[in-house]
């Protein structure tokens, strides 16, 4: 248990980031041993090594990977979702900053194993050193052979280029990423059972396999180690394998990405981080803003694990964890969530444009001091009839912090609506 | 409107009803199937479905093996979820209410409460469902999103941002359907606005279809604005006589008057769209220039007369004429004025100088079009020649490229000047003006050429190669006969079609341009000889004819050669103009006669594929203005004892009965969705 | 058969005349009208108005909403657009026209129930009686308040305010 540094162990090593470095320390292991394996193998590895996705939903990556057509009739696409705009994470950034070509090994792994023929990273437009690394990264693979024709001699070919966003947080959800690949509105489109799923008919209507910057990165060691190994860690927990990478951030000594096992306690990632600054733990936000909010009482039960989380109420998301002290005012902290959530509304569809709108401004009433008893069960309701009701994911990301915070710290709602002002004193 | 599917059918089940439905129809449509509805805003049954409102969500299971129903945790949009095997679909529960009354509350937060100035208010799709799902009371306490009213977005449409509920069907109409684009979102979230680029100006040829399928008032006519309220109108079936294509429209009126066109579904024709001009195009109907009595010349100036005064003179004058009177009838005269006015000339005036082409020459007769409007949805392509389509035909434009747009059809254009059939055509090929006969040629010999296997590498390569793989109809407008080479250019073009194995369609540009072919209101038709437009213009100009008939046409703006025009109204001796309004060839009148508009009197038209559409009076006509037909039925009556003409109806009985293209047209049938006149190559081979 | 003088005759008037004699302590409650008028009861609903706001501003919009709620169809709006050089009422519409036929109406006071805006009022001015038809189409002109609260000042006969 605790820290396990399998992507980040050469984080701090610039020569990682160069190709001879890291092919020095390991780096394109796994994408030979791929090339000699039969495609379908490789996915089958993937199936062992349980991955499963790390953007959010933690859905098993190896479904994805095999529900591409073995039969090819179009052109088959590659995306990676490098558009981390969930408030609180970091950890894509610096793995593409860092450890580019794991992210560039792995992609090529899993063009392999799909029969892609040409891969888009999607890096968000602010991430800036970000995409100049990747783009060094893949000219350098470009110049050694490492991407375009005939790669490593093994007969595969794969092109790989970058796109930048231009700032807008829908654009992290798949369908509306693939949008703006497009050159279209970066607004969600049809989904299952509504529509075929991307892996039939995504970008461009072709074939299209999307991950996450952080399970691309672990294809390599899946490969070069072997699913087996890669699932022997986190064993512990219920379905949950290998390693996670999560952003600690808020009232804590030395926040920053710290990559642990699956089955690590939650309070163990907040001593890895140095611990609690300026007051004792009050709440935590495991999984990216857009997770229920666990009290001080969860926290403390709270492992590390995509099931084991649920079963306390949260979820891991991202991994953008944020512990708050005791003094931090959450009706303000879900104010300011609440707040994201409008204004990266995409519009499209009515419960999430006109609900986060709403929600915010009912916030900002209790906020203001101007609250009425009634706006709390006003909020749960809004919360409801976004949840489940709008077009894609952020709805349901807008309502729950909100219903969240509502029931686990209801009572400091309540002080404000009855006294028009904070329960905690500013520290 | 979905078409007819090969889909096979699968079993479903809503709100406990078992039914069979080809599989992938949309629940939204499904539903209806039982006679049930379910409340939408963004969902159009012509477009593609987006479900961005969340108006229409359904809980929706699937039916386990053993017989239970396992629901999904989250409600589906029924208007995106097709239909397959063993879905259970609840549309009545206490939780699809809820959410109902949910999403109405969001859209109503920031909608305004102006529906009493509201254009839309009273037909308005969101009153109506609140009205029926809604809640009764807002919670919102907070102040509405402001924005901008009444904003003038072009001449002819308003946009009213406030009053918008961020549905699309506005901008997915210009992206799917007119495929100008000019309407797109900007701005996200709740600050979603549905304009035009910068707000420039709103151009699109069929903007008006915009207002009709906007679900609120955001979008509303500003011809019909404050005009009046849903329950002040009256509203009739009519034709829209603009153009050849013959649109479905309602005439909406207030106190007799015409103060709105709306599109009326007819899947034959136009669906359910109307262009701008048919839409907005009717204003003159209430002009104040309105011909309103029959005016007889008394030296310089008009008296009023009564109509037994002016039939006695036109008569002195035109009875047993002959050869020195002649007759041009317009193009928004019906089959029954046409008909009637065609037996005067022939049994009453003894004469066959009568014509309906206003093009610079009059040739031969072409074969009448063989295509149908529907049918060209089904073809692999087209060839359209010389015809700026959006302009002149614009619901073929508007077929065609659904043609495209649906089953991938490869149009070629070829025209003289940039089109807007350009956007989507697979080759669009230019010709300099006047060079139209030698662009065919070049055109025809490319056609030999690879017929005979050759390969070449010119201009035309791909132009012909396309032809040559889809075998489109041709379709070009009597325009040509207005080019310099008419006569080379139509026998260029039958050549191609006859290399191509197609049919050669020269549509007709007048509202009933074709029923005037098909009634031979020509002077070479049913055997006769007679003189055409230009010959009767010139011979008026000359003095050997001496009395001169104009049927709803005024020459100066119909005619292309002016000068002449104006020598031969100067010159010719007694002038009879029928009219609707004070054209200017009424200043030369002898006498003139006012006729009803199109919508003020029973009649038929034929439209460009030939299908003759009935439609009865809708709008009061001015003062003592007749149908043309009348007059023409009192004439041949005072002139010889007969049996009168009484209604339109009776007169189109009768051209059934004589006119052999019409056999078997009844009015009943010619009134709901048309009669289409002659046999038609079976629809189509394209569908396979 | 015979009429008995005192039992079919004068019996009856006698009693007729008793019931004369016992009313004439009580209090009169005919009024002498026009000179008299009596109190009106609170909801009665005669004449209209197009009432004004204090600004002086026209409330009517032109919505037709009592045209459309009218049974007897006895009102007739046009509305039109307002300008900022011709304002009659705060938003975009006014009514151009508005007319009522009174000898259609039938005084049900719908059209005020479906104002949104409460121009249109029924008052107490029931003395509506003319000698044309004409007449009886009231104009905007006749409809619309002179200044604001008019319509709510309370209604003095005819007949008394010439005296």
């Amino acid at each position: 248990m605790g820290e396990y540094k399998l992507l980040l162990r050469h984080s701090h090593d610039p020569a990682y980031a160069t190709l001879d470095g890291y092919q020095r320390l390991g780096g394109y292991e796994g994408l030979r041993k791929a090339l000699s394996m039969d495609r379908q193998q490789v996915i089958d590895e993937v199936k062992t090594s349980g991955l499963r996705g790390r953007g959010g939903a933690g859905f098993p990556a190896w479904i994805k990977w095999n529900g591409l057509p073995k039969q090819k009739t179009k052109p088959h696409y590659l995306i990676c979702n490098a558009d981390e705009g969930e408030p609180g994470t970091f950890k894509d950034k610096q793995l593409m900053e860092t450890c580019p070509f794991l992210v560039v090994e792995g992609m090529t792994i899993a063009a392999y194993a799909t029969q892609a023929d040409v891969g888009y990273i999607y890096i968000r437009g602010e991430f800036v050193d970000a995409a100049r690394s990747m783009r060094r990264a893949i000219d350098e693979a470009y110049r050694a052979g490492l991407l375009g024709k005939n790669i490593l001699g093994a007969g595969m070919d794969f092109e790989l280029h970058i796109h930048t966003g231009a700032g807008s947080y829908e654009c992290g959800e798949e369908s509306a990423l693939m949008s703006s690949l497009m050159g279209e509105r970066g607004m969600p489109r049809l989904k299952f059972p509504h529509a075929p799923l991307p892996t039939i008919s995504g970008l461009w209507d072709s074939p299209t396999l999307i991950n996450n910057v952080e399970t691309y990165a672990c294809a390599p060691f899946i490969l070069s180690n072997g699913g087996a190994w890669y699932a022997s860690i986190g064993a512990s927990t219920k379905n949950s394998r290998g390693t996670k990478i999560f952003s600690v951030s808020g009232h804590v000594r030395k926040p920053g990405n710290y990559e642990v096992e699956f089955g690590t306690p939650l309070m163990e990632l907040l001593e890895l981080a140095g611990g609690m600054k300026g007051g004792a733990l009050k709440a935590c936000v495991p999984g990216g803003s857009s997770v229920p909010i666990l009290d001080a009482e969860a926290c403390q039960k709270a492992i590390i694990g995509y099931e084991e989380m649920m079963e306390v109420g949260s979820m891991v998301g991202s991994g953008g964890c944020m512990f708050l002290n005791e003094h931090t005012d959450i009706v303000e902290f879900i104010w300011r969530t609440s707040m994201f959530y409008k204004d990266e509304s995409c519009g499209k569809c009515t419960p999430c444009r006109e609900g986060t709108r709403w929600m915010f401004l009912i916030l900002d009433r209790i906020k203001a001091g101007q609250g009425r008893p009634e706006d709390l069960q006003l909020l749960e309701d809004v919360c409801r009839q976004i949840d489940g009701r709008s077009f894609c994911g952020l709805g349901d990301a807008a309502a729950w912090p909100v219903a969240g915070a509502l029931k686990v710290f209801r009572h400091e709602f309540e002080h404000y609506v009855r006294h028009g002002r904070s329960l905690v004193a500013r520290g | 409107m979905a078409r007819k599917t090969d889909a096979p059918p699968v079993n479903i089940t809503i709100n406990g009803i078992d039914l069979q439905v080809p599989k992938g129809e949309l629940i939204v449509e499904s539903v209806k199937r039982l006679g049930l509805e379910i409340p939408i805003f963004c969902y159009h049954p012509r477009m593609k479905p987006v479900g961005m409102c969340r108006m229409c969500l359904v809980e929706v299971g699937m039916k386990q093996p053993d017989g239970s129903v396992r629901k999904m945790p989250k409600p589906q949009a029924a208007c995106t979820l097709p239909a397959s095997e063993g879905l259970v679909i609840f549309t009545d529960t206490e939780q699809i209410h809820k959410d109902r009354k949910g999403v109405l509350e969001f859209l109503l937060i920031n909608h305004p409460l102006d529906c009493p100035i509201c254009d839309r208010g009273g037909e308005c799709p969101l009153q109506n469902n609140t009205l029926f799902y809604g809640p009764s009371t807002s919670r919102f306490v907070e102040m509405k999103r402001h924005a901008v009213k009444a904003y003038p977005l072009s001449k002819h449409v308003t946009l009213d941002l406030e009053r918008c509920i961020q549905c699309g069907r506005c901008v997915r109409f210009t992206e799917e359907i007119s495929g100008d684009a000019q309407l797109a979102f900007r701005h996200r979230g709740a600050e979603m606005q549905p304009v035009t680029f910068e707000l420039e100006e709103f151009t699109s040829k069929f903007s008006g279809n915009t207002i009709e399928i906007c679900p609120v008032g955001a979008l509303t006519s500003s011809h019909y604005r404050f005009r009046a309220r849903p329950w002040d109108l009256e509203t009739a079936p009519g034709i829209c006589t603009m153009c050849s294509n013959g649109c479905n429209v309602w005439f909406d009126r207030r106190k007799g008057k015409l103060v709105r066109i709306n599109g009326r579904t007819n899947e034959a024709v136009n669906e359910e769209w109307t262009c701008d001009k048919g839409k907005f195009g009717t204003d003159w109907m209430n002009n104040p220039r309105r011909a309103s009595d029959v005016k007889v010349r008394r030296g310089d100036g008009f008296s009023r007369a009564d109509w037994a005064e002016a039939y006695a003179e036109i008569l002195e004058r035109f009875r047993e004429g002959g050869h020195e009177v002649a007759g041009l009838a317009g193009p928004m005269l019906s089959n029954e004025d046409l008909y009637l006015l065609r037996r005067m000339f022939d049994e009453t005036f003894g004469s066959s100088n009568l014509d309906h082409r206003m093009t610079s020459v009059q040739g031969p007769a072409v074969e009448p079009p063989s295509f149908t409007i529907e049918g060209l949805e089904d073809e692999k392509g087209a060839f359209v020649f010389g015809a700026s389509l959006s302009d002149e035909s614009p619901i073929v434009y508007l077929r065609l490229r659904k043609a495209w747009y649906r089953q991938g059809a490869r149009i070629c254009v070829a025209t003289s000047r940039p089109d807007d059939a350009d956007a989507f055509a697979a080759v669009s090929v230019r010709y300099p003006q006047g060079g139209e006969a030698e662009f065919l040629r070049s055109l025809v010999a490319e056609l030999r050429v690879q017929l005979e296997g050759g390969r070449s590498f010119g201009e035309l390569a791909d132009l012909a190669s396309t032809l040559l793989e889809t075998r489109g109809p041709i379709l070009a407008t009597e325009s040509l006969w207005n080019l310099d080479q008419a006569g080379e250019v139509l026998a260029q073009l039958r050549l191609a079609a006859e290399l191509l194995g197609v049919s050669l369609n020269v549509m007709a540009l007048g509202a009933n341009g074709q029923g005037a072919e098909e009634l031979g209101v020509r002077p070479d038709a049913f055997d006769r000889t007679g003189l055409g437009t230009r010959q009767i213009l010139e011979a008026c100009a000359d003095g050997r004819i001496r009395a001169l008939w104009l049927a709803g046409v005024d020459p100066f703006e119909a005619f292309p050669d002016r000068s002449l025009v104006q020598r031969a109204l100067e010159n010719v001796e007694y002038l009879v103009v029928q009219t609707a309004l004070e054209t200017e060839a009424a200043a030369y009148a002898s006498v003139v006669l006012p006729i009803t508009a199109p919508g003020e009197s029973d009649g038929s038209f034929t439209n460009v594929e030939r299908r003759v559409q009935a439609f009865e009076k809708a709008v009061d006509p001015p003062a003592e203005a007749k149908p043309a037909w009348r007059v023409f039925s009192e004439l041949m009556v005072r002139a010889e004892p007969r049996t009168p003409h009484f209604s339109a109806r009776e007169i189109l009985a009768e051209i059934a009965r004589e006119v052999p293209a019409f056999q078997g047209v009844e009015w009943s049938a010619a009134r709901d969705g048309g009669v289409l006149l002659g046999a038609r190559r079976p629809l189509s081979r394209a569908r396979s | 058969m015979a009429i008995d003088v005192i039992r079919d005759v004068a019996k009856p008037i006698l009693a007729g005349f008793g019931i004369t004699g016992r009313r004439l302590k009580h209090p009169k409650v005919t009024v002498q009208y026009p000179e008299q008028t009596r109190e009106q009861y609170p909801r009665t609903r005669w004449r209209h108005f197009l009432t004004r706001y204090e600004s002086g501003l026209e409330r009517c919009i032109g919505c037709s909403l009592c045209a459309g709620a009218c049974p007897a169809r006895c009102i007739y709006v046009e509305a039109a657009e307002n300008t900022d050089q011709e304002r009659y009422s705060p938003g975009e519409r006014y009514a151009k026209r508005y007319e009522i036929n009174m000898i259609r109406c039938i005084f049900c006071g719908y059209c005020q129930e479906a104002c949104p805006t409460g121009a249109i009022v029924l008052r107490k001015n029931f003395e509506l009686a003319d000698y044309k038809r004409e007449s009886f189409v009231y104009t905007k002109e006749m409809l619309l308040e002179e200044y604001p609260g008019q319509a709510d000042e309370p209604y003095v006969s005819i007949y008394q305010r010439q005296s």
